[in-house]
């Protein structure tokens, strides 16, 4: 029902009722500079959980990882900064030594020491903890802390990118005392950190409101409150940022833009998504078993066009299945190639006989994926491929997730946790990982040597190699790297984090005053 | 008032019995719909993993075993903990009761305070201009989606008029857009019931006899017309109250307004059974309540039907 009704929403939305309305709008907010002191941001759903072990959703990860720090830092400009550590070197292969911060002090006024950090990161892994991050530390053997300002950190093999994952979910420092004061249910009741703001008040569904923290060590945000909205559909979040009811918006489709850059009060912010949105491929289950029917179907979707007419330009076509952006990505790698011919001779030189091949598609589960389905399953039909679209809806898609039995190929959009290819196709594709549809000897060794070796020449080769290899498999087929777009006041001056961090610390949000 | 107790009695089984019906079949649809579990862990998580969950959330065990243990909770207005919570389904619900109370009761008042008159008077003025364009109006109010009309209003009320904020829960400001869109197929029909109901009325013999033995036009609608008349209008209007509640679901989701039906539909997605069995079953019992109370009134209203 709800499908429906978000489509005719968008439809109703997008048809006469804006057109008639864009000339005559002259929103309230024209002003380009504000006096305002408070922040308010809205986004498609509501926050679940506080706890920033307990939950890995956007919609939560956006507040969590402001009333926490890690103990590094992913900024907006995809780099690695110090957080509650200020620097972090390896020792030998596999031991790792964080000097952090001091000076720090909770949002209750307790001091930050290394009993929070060590508590923490044990805390996620810990079974009798049951978080739900407890495979984004995994590589953790032990952890030592000396003195309150120092953390050594020792993995089970060398890994390269611990500091990585401790910017991520997972990696927030949570305060031991309290915690162990109040338990599970009191800390995500009132959830205390070392964040840019504090915990103010939640009313489910509706807001939640958070104070700016005087006492941060980075300092304090360019307002006093910040006020998180859920307004699930699209056209109402957009209605109240052209309105000037609120100063940013996420999830903001690429067919509704024109309306708030026309609007003059209003502009239009995005950041390339750190990852990619691919089909999965069930290459178990003939006739996707044949290498050469993958690569048939590759070949036969225009992606440019899907870019140029489905996302109006907002997107880039993959070159293989690292995402731009990220380490390892080669930039000298052509994009994959559209070639309805040779789709149709490599198709006949695989034996196809007509099979159905199943498009499994959602609905909004990633950002266009019904009409991407229906687009490709056209471009495949047009190419001689007997292609059948199925929707299925969220928890259908779970479900068949879980137990791995897609038909035939699917929306995914794996995320580049740690901006490296081992946190996402590594993570995603290789043994026993959720999307473990194909498996090739010699793909798995580098991927497994890449994902322990400290040197960084190395995994750039066996990257590279892998590459290949997976092009010729294509265990996914890559399809789009979207932006994602946020619609915000022009007096804001902020970055979107592309791997959907909402980072409102005061070195990247700023209000334009008068 | 001999016949009142025993038609209270009857009256308030059939509620049970109805309460009892709407949880079962809560209870089996929820199960049939699929397992939650999955929604809940992350994609790799190992099987161990999730059979401990299974078992930690009871649905391990067998069915009857489930549906013993669910009706005798709910005897105690103890619903279980919601999974995607992790707090007592009732608390989860009773944050939300409030929101849709007021924008429900102010959807039903609005509905009824404004369709009574505008259906009398389009009667009493048949086939004037007037009586058309209420009746034109009333039909585009029953025949528009609620998600259409709450996007219309937001557009031309909120974004070009600037009168009303586009969503959200506030002041009564806040209350306006939310509560029209919601009433608006509620007084469409409230509006045309009453239309055709005093219609009826006015042709009746006593109407007749009251007009020739020279009664005055207010008393003629006031005593005799409307009060017969409002026995359908009545029904009508309490049925509503149910289509209220289910057009909440979407009124609730485009308004932002943190209501029960939003958090009903969200907790489907979620397969949030123990808030889906709740809402359901609060929602049945103010279906319920506000049915008897109209059953209660009928009795007052007509005598014929405590007879019955």
């Amino acid at each position: 029902m709800d499908v429906t009704r978000r489509e005719l929403l968008k439809g109703a939305a997008a048809l006469g009722v804006a057109g008639t309305l864009s000339q005559g709008l002259r929103g309230p907010a024209q002003a380009q500079t504000t006096q305002k002191k408070e922040l308010v941001t809205a986004q498609g759903g509501d926050i679940a959980r506080f706890d920033p072990h307990f939950s890995t959703s956007s919609n939560d990860i956006r507040v969590s990882f402001n009333l926490f720090d890690n103990l590094t830092s992913r900024h907006p400009d995809g780099k690695l900064y110090p957080g509650l550590a200020t620097e972090w070197k390896l020792e030998g292969q596999t031991a790792w030594r964080f000097k952090l911060r001091q000076g720090v002090k909770f949002h209750n006024g307790d001091p930050f020491t290394s009993a929070d950090a060590k508590f923490s990161i044990e805390r996620t892994y810990d079974p009798n903890a049951k978080t739900m991050v407890s495979t984004a530390l995994a590589t953790i053997d032990r952890i030592e802390a000396p003195d309150p300002y120092t953390l050594l950190i020792h993995t089970k093999k060398p890994d390269p990118l611990l500091p990585a994952r401790l910017a991520f979910y997972g990696g927030q420092i949570v305060p031991k005392k309290y915690l162990e004061s109040v338990g599970n249910d009191g800390f995500n009741a009132k959830p205390v950190g070392t964040g840019p703001v504090s915990f103010n008040s939640w009313v489910k569904d509706d807001k939640g409101v958070f104070d700016a923290y005087a006492g941060y060590w980075g300092g304090k945000p360019d307002f006093d409150r910040w006020v998180v909205r859920a307004i699930p559909e699209t056209a109402p979040r957009i209605a109240a940022l052209l309105k000037g009811e609120v100063d940013i918006i996420t999830q903001l489709p690429p067919d509704q833009e024109d309306r708030v850059i026309a609007n003059p009060a209003t502009r239009v912010e995005g950041a390339l998504y750190a990852g990619l949105y691919c089909l999965g491929v069930n290459s178990k289950r003939p006739p996707l078993d044949n290498p050469l029917v993958k690569q048939a179907l590759s070949l036969a979707i225009d992606r440019d066009l899907i870019v140029k007419e489905l996302w109006k330009g907002r997107g880039i076509v993959p070159n293989g299945p690292i995402a731009k952006g990220d380490n390892h990505f080669d930039a000298k790698l052509p994009a994959l190639a559209y070639n309805p011919k040779e789709a149709r001779e490599r198709l006949k030189k695989s034996g196809y006989k007509g099979e159905e091949i199943f498009i499994e598609t959602t609905v909004a589960y990633v950002s266009q994926d019904k009409a991407m389905s229906e687009a490709i399953a056209a471009m495949w039909k047009d190419v001689g491929v007997n292609v059948k679209v199925e929707v299925i809806e969220y928890s259908v898609r779970a479900q068949k997730t879980r137990e791995k039995s897609f038909k035939g190929v699917w929306w995914s959009d794996p995320t580049s946790t740690l901006g490296d290819p081992d946190g996402m196709m590594w993570r995603l594709l290789g043994p026993g990982g959720p999307m473990d549809y194909w498996r090739d000897a010699k793909w798995d060794e580098l991927g497994n040597a890449a994902r322990f070796s400290v040197d960084e020449k190395f995994r750039a080769e066996a990257y590279r190699d892998m590459t290949k290899i997976f092009l010729e498999y294509l265990p996914w087929l890559p399809v789009i790297q979207p932006y994602e777009d946020y619609g915000l006041q022009k007096y804001v001056e902020w970055t979107p984090n592309p791997n959907q961090q909402f980072e409102i610390r005061r070195f990247n949000l700023k209000f334009r005053r008068a | 008032m001999s016949g009142l107790l025993p038609f209270l009695a009857q009256r308030l089984f059939r509620a049970l019995i109805a309460l009892w019906l709407v949880s079962t079949v809560v209870f089996v649809v929820m199960r049939l719909s699929g397992d939650p579990v999955p929604l809940l862990l992350p994609p790799d998580a190992p099987t161990s993993e999730m059979e401990r969950v299974r078992r930690e959330l009871g649905l391990d065990r067998p069915l009857p075993v489930q549906y013993a243990v669910f009706l005798s909770n709910t005897l105690r207005l103890d619903f279980g903990r919601s999974l995607h919570f992790r707090e007592p389904a009732f608390t989860v619900v009773r944050g939300y009761i409030a929101a849709t109370l007021e924008l429900g009761l102010t959807a039903f008042f609005l509905a009824a305070v404004v369709a009574v008159p505008i259906g009398l008077l389009s009667a009493m003025k048949r086939n004037s201009v007037l009586d058309h364009a209420a009746m034109g109006v009333a039909l585009i109010g029953q025949a528009a989606p609620t998600f259409f009309l709450g996007i219309l209003f937001i557009l031309l009320l909120s974004l070009k008029a600037d009168l009303f904020p586009t969503s959200g829960r506030g002041g009564w400001q806040h209350l306006v857009l939310p509560a029209l869109t919601l009433g608006a197929f509620t007084m469409a029909s409230i509006a045309r019931l009453t239309r055709s109901a005093v219609l009826e009325v006015l042709r009746a013999d006593y109407i007749r006899t009251a007009r020739a033995k020279g009664l005055g036009e207010a008393i003629v609608v006031g005593k005799h017309t409307l009060k017969n008349a409002s026995i359908p209008i009545l029904t009508i209007t309490a049925l509503q109250f149910g289509t209220l509640l289910g057009g909440a679901v979407v009124t609730e989701t485009v308004f932002s307004w943190p209501g029960i039906g939003r958090l009903a539909v969200q907790s489907i997605y979620n397969r949030d059974y123990p808030v889906v069995q709740c809402t359901v079953f609060l929602a049945a019992v103010m279906f319920i309540a506000i049915n008897f109370a109209v059953d209660l009134l009928y009795g007052a209203l007509d005598p014929r039907a405590r007879a019955n």
